[in-house]
């Protein structure tokens, strides 16, 4: 017998799953994601570097800063080129508005109706309009630095190798540190309310992410070394799947807000450790709905963290400057850390610019195993035990505990 | 008071920025809920009763079997359905690959072919009748705010039929064609972002798809041409979000 869950809801995108049940016990569990392909490694191909990275911003909305950004540095690393502190600086800040975009639209209108027992967040403003509004009010607070550092909400293209089309002037970073100190209450009200939920999905075994906390030179996980995607993982193709499915040296592993935290607490802000050392015992059970208590805790460093940018940029002045970028041949790879995880852009590029090798990794489909693996454990905990309309819920609330962003996860190509 | 519109959004294959985008209008969507109950969007409810629409809003490219049925539903139980965002208008980015379907599946998933039904990406507007089209990758919310508003008071909503170069007059940014020689497909492309690319001092890409009519691709491509682009690149840029000829 196979029980079809319907599409998924309150995710990005379009997937199900299908649980396989033999002689009454669940067998197999199936996620299916059906959003159609999006070639976006084959648009890319042949391509003037130059105009890639606003292209690749458009594999997703919620994170397209993410995928410029990350798009940008496996170009720069292609050619060579180093930018300076202060180009570092505002992307970091970009990627931290996105971060609080990204997470404030999961945890509060996506998340939080299951917690308190609504279809959506918007019948849930009806009585708890409050909560909503916090909600919102650090959304779009998140993106008025995508504006601000991307050029529009969505799929902006001021980023750019080597720089910007435009910097940030001083009103808007005296904007920025402003805001970010008067939303910190708010942020840490989230966590309050995501650390009283009750652990359910599967306890990851493996956790990677970046070797910075935003972006890094090579990936890191729960064992020695850093790391290029390459040595340690590999994906396959599945036949009931638009998206492909990655493995960490064979087995399951998990990308995103909970592994960041595990791996790299050392580098939080003040506030974000003190929150995360309080907490800790409980993340590291490595239960993945506590994805959504490690989000919660990322809103914090991301308001501490923009605080903390704006006023170094305040301080030492916007030169303004972008890097001079020479084509040259070459190989690179961006690792960035979306929202949802890591990210990878690895590119090849000849003497005249042009792309000849594409290859791109969402962290929705670095996770696909791992999301698979965590509704076969929930199904075995509830098949039989709970009615199946509890257990269907179940299973949503598990899928959209990792936060997929399955347009993101379906354009994975090898050439 | 009179009963409100019922509006479903319906997402086929798309970055889901044009769904997204309704959601970041913030304040605005709670006036836009005055007048409409939203009772499908898969994004952000987990309510579904599918039956009759008032006003359906389409975002992405068909690209699969279920997309088409998807869409087929939407069109045969909506009255007013507005196709929404480049995607769903001009096929945007996904659609700019002209492979076969079955040499582009065999690049990304190898000899196994094709794992599910796809289908070539192509625009809402080449499957079905729309009542209205509204361009843009994503387009501007406040202009799928005013078309709602507009059909909610029973006023056609009207296309805006002026080039990007005519807002960024209004802004008065410098031009970024002229005066940085910038490949800038301002002069062809559909207004209505306010010239978000421009403001960056940056080249409007084209996201908007292709103002028809009175703008001339041609001079265009002169234009490109003299700044020294060659005729692959110029021909490419033109077809990003859109399948035209220059
Ligand atoms: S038109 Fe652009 S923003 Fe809208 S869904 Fe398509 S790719 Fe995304
Ligand atoms: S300037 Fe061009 S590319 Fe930029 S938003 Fe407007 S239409 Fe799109």
């Amino acid at each position: 017998m196979i029980i079809e869950l319907r599409e998924f809801t309150r995710v990005e995108g379009n997937g199900k799953a299908e649980i396989v049940i033999e002689n009454g016990e669940v067998k197999d569990v199936r996620l299916k994601i059906i959003e159609g392909p999006r070639f976006f490694e084959l648009l890319t191909l042949g391509r003037h570097y130059y105009d890639v990275p606003d292209l690749e911003a458009r594999i997703c909305a919620i994170c397209y800063l993410s995928h410029s950004v990350a798009s940008v540095l496996g170009i720069e690393r292609a050619f060579g080129v180093e930018v300076p502190e202060e180009i570092a600086l505002i992307r970091e800040l970009g990627l931290i508005g996105e971060l609080l975009e990204s997470h404030a639209l999961h945890l509060y209108l996506l998340v939080a109706p299951d917690v308190f027992g609504y279809p959506d967040a918007i019948r849930m403003a009806t009585k708890h309009g409050e909560l909503v509004k916090e909600g919102l009010a650090l959304k779009a607070f998140g993106n008025r630095i995508r504006v601000m550092v991307g050029g529009r909400e969505i799929h902006g293209i001021n980023v750019k190798p080597g720089g910007f089309g435009r910097y940030p002037t001083v009103e808007e970073l005296e904007r920025v540190e402003k805001e970010s100190e008067a939303l910190l209450r708010l942020a840490r009200r989230a966590v309050r309310l995501f650390a009283q939920l009750d652990p359910y999905g599967a306890q990851a075994r493996h956790f990677v992410a970046t070797d910075g906390y935003l972006w890094g030179e090579k990936l890191v996980s729960d064992e020695e070394g850093a790391f290029h995607y390459t040595e340690r993982i590999e994906e396959r193709s599945l036949v009931y799947s638009f998206a492909k499915q990655s493995r960490y040296k064979g087995e399951t592993f998990f990308v995103g807000a909970l592994p960041r935290l595990l791996l790299k607490s050392e580098m939080l802000t003040p506030a974000a450790k003190r929150l995360f050392e309080e907490h800790r015992e409980k993340l590291e059970t490595g239960y993945v709905s506590y994805n959504n208590l490690a989000q919660a805790i990322e809103l914090v460093y991301s308001l501490e963290r923009a605080n903390e940018i704006a006023k170094t940029l305040l301080d030492r002045g916007i030169e303004g400057e972008n890097i001079p970028v020479e084509p040259r041949e070459g190989e690179g790879i961006g690792y960035v850390e979306a929202p949802r995880g890591v990210l990878i852009h690895h590119y090849r590029i000849d003497a005249s610019g042009k792309i000849t090798y594409s290859n791109i990794i969402t962290p929705t489909a670095l996770n696909h195993a791992m999301m698979e693996a965590s509704l076969l454990e929930e199904a075995r905990k509830l098949y039989g035990e709970a009615e199946e309309q509890a257990m269907i819920g179940r299973l949503e609330e598990t899928v959209r505990a990792f936060d997929p962003c399955i347009s993101c996860s379906v354009h994975l190509v090898k050439l | 008071m009179m009963d409100k519109l019922r509006l479903g959004v319906f997402e086929l294959t798309d970055c889901g920025g044009c769904a997204l985008n309704i959601l970041f209008l913030y304040e605005k969507l709670f006036d836009l809920l005055e007048f409409y109950e939203i009772t499908e969007f898969h994004m952000a409810t987990s309510l579904s009763e599918e039956n009759h629409y008032d006003v359906a809003l389409v975002t992405g490219t068909v690209s699969t079997q279920r997309d088409l049925n998807l869409l087929k539903e939407a069109r045969n139980h909506s009255e007013y359905l507005i196709a929404l965002g480049t995607c769903a208008t001009h096929g945007s980015v996904q659609g700019s690959v002209e492979l076969p379907i079955r040499e582009k599946l065999k690049a990304v998933y190898g000899d196994d072919g094709n794992p599910m039904r796809a289908l070539d990406s192509k625009p809402v507007v080449e499957y079905v009748a729309v009542d209205f089209a509204l361009p843009g990758c994503p387009y501007d919310k406040n202009e799928v705010y005013q078309v709602l508003m507009d059909i909610a008071k029973g006023i056609e909503p009207v296309r805006k039929d002026y080039p990007v170069c005519v807002e960024c007059k209004l802004n008065e940014y410098e031009c970024v064609l002229v005066k940085k020689g910038l490949p800038c497909l301002g002069p062809i492309t559909y207004g209505g972002c306010n010239a978000a690319c421009i403001r960056s001092g940056l080249g409007c890409i084209g996201c908007r798809g292709p103002l028809p009519g009175e703008v001339n691709p041609a001079s265009e491509y002169e234009i490109l041409k003299d700044l020294g682009y060659d005729d692959e690149y110029i021909i490419r840029k033109f077809k990003t979000f859109a399948r035209w000829e220059p």
